[in-house]
């Protein structure tokens, strides 16, 4: 029978987002044990979260949270770097080393028939790293030639130059490659000390998820107990100091980066945004899905599908421990910097008052966020990778449970609220990374003299 | 092996393949729609069309003329699209509930593109697709390097020769007319695959399929791609471009058998064996025995007329291309005399074997299994063949790697792409000629 092409189907009621349970158990070495209960027939996934990223790189240091991580596959008491991958290979595994402000992440997903192994490997690089001194130049040369490649990426000198921006000194002011100077400066006994105050087991959350049956927890938590024996007598890293907030200068709110020859300019605009805590993440979350979170949102809608400037504009509020940048983001033609500048304020701007946020706008974003949202619990990545936020910003067990209610419960005026507390274009710090002949039509965009700075401030 | 995909498939009576895949784990269902049509389908002046056009298909159809997005959101889906040398990809997840919504948004673009076509739409992403060209190529380090080296591997008329971006002069003169025959020819049921995939029930999800899909008429088989051998020998080996970039970086590349053709397996397994992780052969010689490189990767792209072998890697401070070249060709040679260990061969299966099943956890999106099914279906005719595919891994020698380097990966048919910093010609390879770029 043919199908009604007058009318859209309607959709079914969602079913009820169910976060699988997790078992939480503290081993005899203080480690935080948890097990997912999410099976995946052929996959095991393995987290170690230690909660210090490059937000506890000292002054000066910057990088050294990552280079840190980095040399943890390249040999341990046990065995060589290339015996460790020979392993890791053998087990069908993919090792993650993610370091970002707020933590490492360091993780193994292997086939389900060697989670012993990939647990023992996961325990062994993260407790017994040689540091070798002659692996650690080579990995230090190697870190600074990808800094040197990055200085040539116009979005990863603009993200750069926008954190300065924001953030100053302060710990979330730089990436967590960090610098090339910084990089030059570490010193073996830097690489030892940090990993001695921040890898210690008492700190460490482990997350297991996988397997065909209900994941062998027993058999797995006593390997942890027994493998994980602090590796320096030095008790826990004391809690990374707050992010104090920076507060912005008036001056120098729009930076521009020449970059001669570039066909587009790469614009970053924003401001200090929020905590992952913050009791109204719900209608941040929200707000920010009409303003610029989705391909439909007001921002993407007008540069990209209206005026055809850009292949993409967006938004993002990274939540993190401490306020994490609020970030808009495109790459547009260079010959409609100025006006792609000025309509992306007008959207940060009008979305505050003169158009606020309407039901029939939240009626497409918030479903994202509720009948949708089951989607970013499929697979067991996913799963443990969703666990581990839990851990790292200290968020309740029925986060994720109550997280659909909470969104569905944002209506215009709580959409309201959140743009008027966190959105502040007086605020906006501005950078343009595009070719020098942009530079003379900013001035006209209303922020201000554009201060020039160069590629290098950022990379050397 | 990776898990197989149980699945039902019918083939309506306009053409339209249709495959469904339970999986009730997840209240989630994943709807992907293949067309057999992309770049390669074009012609030389015509170039980026299907691409373009894979823009314009959301843009809003007859019956829902407002933006394809909206509808799908509302209903808590997420969505995308993609355009390849052979095929255009399209899929949706959505909530169980919302699959019905799904296949009419599908169906509706399908059957009833045309009407809603506008030139404001042509030429509005005319203008996002040249900027996608200057955000992910021009203005990107080292990001005209893939389309030429595919131009240098192929003759001028040869459907691989342009890139899938197209030329900025071609996807400048795309007309409406262009639009209207384009759809005509490759976007009608006969020419299509639909697979859908997750918590639905088989029996119910054809139902809804023929009720979306079954009005449309069919269409007759497009014309067949012709392919002229690649030449080898009467153009360039070395080529050299000057771009905005750090540190040179040197590309070799082989035309190879064609996906699932003779030795394509093998040469997967010899790729993963030379750079597949920090104890392959070519990233020990190259990053941790001599450091004269900062990274290496090898792949055997696998696609439908021929595949392409490719090792990339770019020199360290102070080196240059040749030294990495003679590395890179030595270990080759090396892996082309006696082939791999056995612990080798074991650590490559089991690194591909579970790359495989970490994509075939999702029901949707790129490389998911509803992605999977479909490019099975269209490519060999069956939409599982896990087993048959796996099977060529499990059954690879170290003998038969080595023959498959040795037949494949021959200096005589190799192309060489030097892309160095503009001003330090010297670090590329000697010899190399400067290649043609728009």
């Amino acid at each position: 029978m043919a199908v009604d092409r007058r009318r859209l189907p309607a959709v079914g009621l969602p079913a009820a987002l169910r976060f699988p349970a997790i078992e939480r158990e503290t081993l005899s070495n203080r480690v935080r044990f948890w097990t997912v209960d999410h099976h995946e027939a052929d996959l095991v996934s393995l987290v170690l979260l230690v909660p210090s990223g490059s937000a506890a790189d000292p002054p000066g240091y910057e990088g050294l949270a990552a280079f840190t991580a980095d040399l943890l596959d390249d040999g341990t008491r046990r065995r060589s770097g290339v015996d460790l991958h020979d392993e890791l290979g053998r087990i069908g595994g993919r090792l993650g080393t993610d370091v970002t402000s707020d933590a490492t992440v360091l993780s193994i997903t292997a086939l389900a028939r060697h989670a012993r192994t990939a647990l023992s490997l996961l325990i062994e690089l993260a407790t017994e790293p040689r540091f070798d001194p002659q692996e650690i130049e080579r990995v230090r040369a190697l870190r600074i030639s990808r800094i040197g490649q990055m200085r040539r990426v116009a979005a990863a000198v603009a993200e750069r130059a926008f954190l300065r921006s924001v953030y100053g000194t302060r710990p979330y002011g730089h990436m967590p490659a960090g610098t090339q100077a910084a990089l030059a400066r570490v010193s073996s006994d830097d690489i030892r000390s940090f990993h001695a105050a921040h890898y210690v087991p008492e700190r460490w959350t482990l997350i297991a998820a996988g397997g065909g049956d209900r994941a062998p927890s027993r058999e797995l938590a006593s390997l942890v107990a027994e493998a994980a024996v602090p590796a320096s007598p030095a008790g826990a890293a004391e809690a990374v100091g707050g992010t104090a907030v920076p507060r912005p200068s008036a001056a120098g709110r729009l930076t521009f980066v020449p970059r001669p020859g570039a066909v587009q300019s790469e614009i970053r605009m924003g401001h200090l945004g929020i905590m992952r805590r913050v009791p109204d993440y719900p209608a941040v979350m929200v707000t920010n899905l009409v303003l610029g979170g989705q391909f439909v949102s007001r921002l993407n809608l007008n540069l990209r599908e209206a005026k055809g400037y850009t292949y993409g504009a967006r938004t993002t509020f990274e939540g993190r421990r401490d306020p994490g940048p609020f970030t808009l983001q495109t790459a547009v033609d260079a010959a409609v910097t100025a006006d792609a500048i000025r309509e992306a304020v007008r959207e940060i701007r009008e979305i505050r008052d003169v158009r606020p946020v309407t039901e029939e706008e939240l009626a497409v974003a918030r479903p994202v966020l509720t009948s949708g949202y089951a989607r970013n619990f499929e697979t067991v990545g996913q799963v443990t990778h969703a666990a581990t936020r839990l851990a790292l910003f200290e968020l309740p067990d029925d986060e994720y449970t109550t997280f659909v209610s909470r969104v569905a419960a944002v209506d215009a005026r709580a959409a309201s609220g959140a743009a008027s507390r966190r959105l502040d274009p007086d605020a906006l710090r501005v950078v343009v990374v595009g070719p020098p002949d942009v530079a003379s039509s900013l001035a006209a965009v209303g922020l201000g003299e554009p201060a020039e700075a160069t590629v290098d401030e950022f990379f050397r | 092996m990776p898990a197989e995909i149980p699945h039902v498939k019918v083939t309506l009576d306009n053409g339209l393949d249709v495959i469904v895949h339970e999986d009730h784990n997840c209240p989630i269902v994943a709807v992907n729609l293949w067309y057999h049509v992309g770049s390669k389908n074009e012609r030389p002046g015509r170039t980026g069309f299907a691409h373009l056009f894979e823009h314009l298909m959301f843009e809003g159809s007859a019956h829902h003329d407002s933006g394809y997005f909206r509808p799908l959101q509302e209903a808590g889906g997420t969505l995308n699209g993609s355009t390849s040398a052979d095929r255009t990809n399209y899929w949706e997840v959505v909530p169980s509930g919302a699959l019905e919504r799904a296949l009419w948004m599908e169906s509706d673009r399908m059957g009833y593109l045309l009407p809603a076509l506008t030139r404001e739409k042509l030429d509005t992403q005319r203008d996002v697709v040249l900027n996608e060209r200057r955000q992910s190529y021009e203005n990107r380090p080292y990001g005209l390097a893939s389309m030429t080296l595919m131009a240098a591997h192929y003759p001028p008329d040869h459907p691989y020769h342009w890139p899938v971006i197209g030329w900025p002069a071609d996807v400048r003169a795309a007309t409406l007319d262009d639009v209207r025959a384009f759809f005509a020819t490759y976007y009608h049921p006969a020419n299509a695959s639909l697979a859908i995939a997750g918590d639905v029930d088989a029996d119910d999800a054809i139902r809804a399929a023929r009720a979306h899909f079954e009005e449309i008429p069919g269409g007759p088989p497009p014309p067949p791609v012709s392919a002229p051998p690649p030449e080898a020998g009467n153009r360039p080996s070395a080529l050299l471009l000057e771009d905005r970039v750090e540190s040179p970086r040197l590309y070799l590349g082989w035309v190879t058998p064609r996906l699932f053709g003779p030795r394509d397996a093998e040469l997967d397994l010899a790729a993963t064996v030379l750079a597949g992780g920090k104890s392959s052969r070519l990233y020990r010689a190259l990053l941790q025995d001599r450091r004269l490189a900062i990274d290496v990767t090898a792949h055997q792209y696998s696609a439908e007329i021929s595949g392409h072998f490719t090792v990339v890697a770019t020199a360290a401070p102070g080196r240059n291309l040749a030294e990495l070249e003679a590395v890179i060709s030595a270990e080759i040679a090396g892996l082309a005399a006696d082939g791999p260990t056995a612990a080798e061969l074991e650590r490559a299966r089991n690194l591909l074997e579970a790359d495989a099943a970490r994509q075939r956890q999702s029901v949707g999106g790129f490389g998911g299994r509803s992605d999977q099914l479909n490019l099975y279906n269209v490519y060999v005719g069956t939409p599982d063949c896990t087993e048959v595919d796996f099977a060529r891994y499990l059954q690879a020698t170290p003998e038969g790697v080595a023959a498959a380097v040795r037949a494949e990966l021959g200096a005589g048919s190799r192309v060489a792409l030097s892309v160095v910093p503009a001003g330090r010609v010297d670090a590329a390879l000697p010899g190399s000629t400067p290649a043609e770029t728009a």
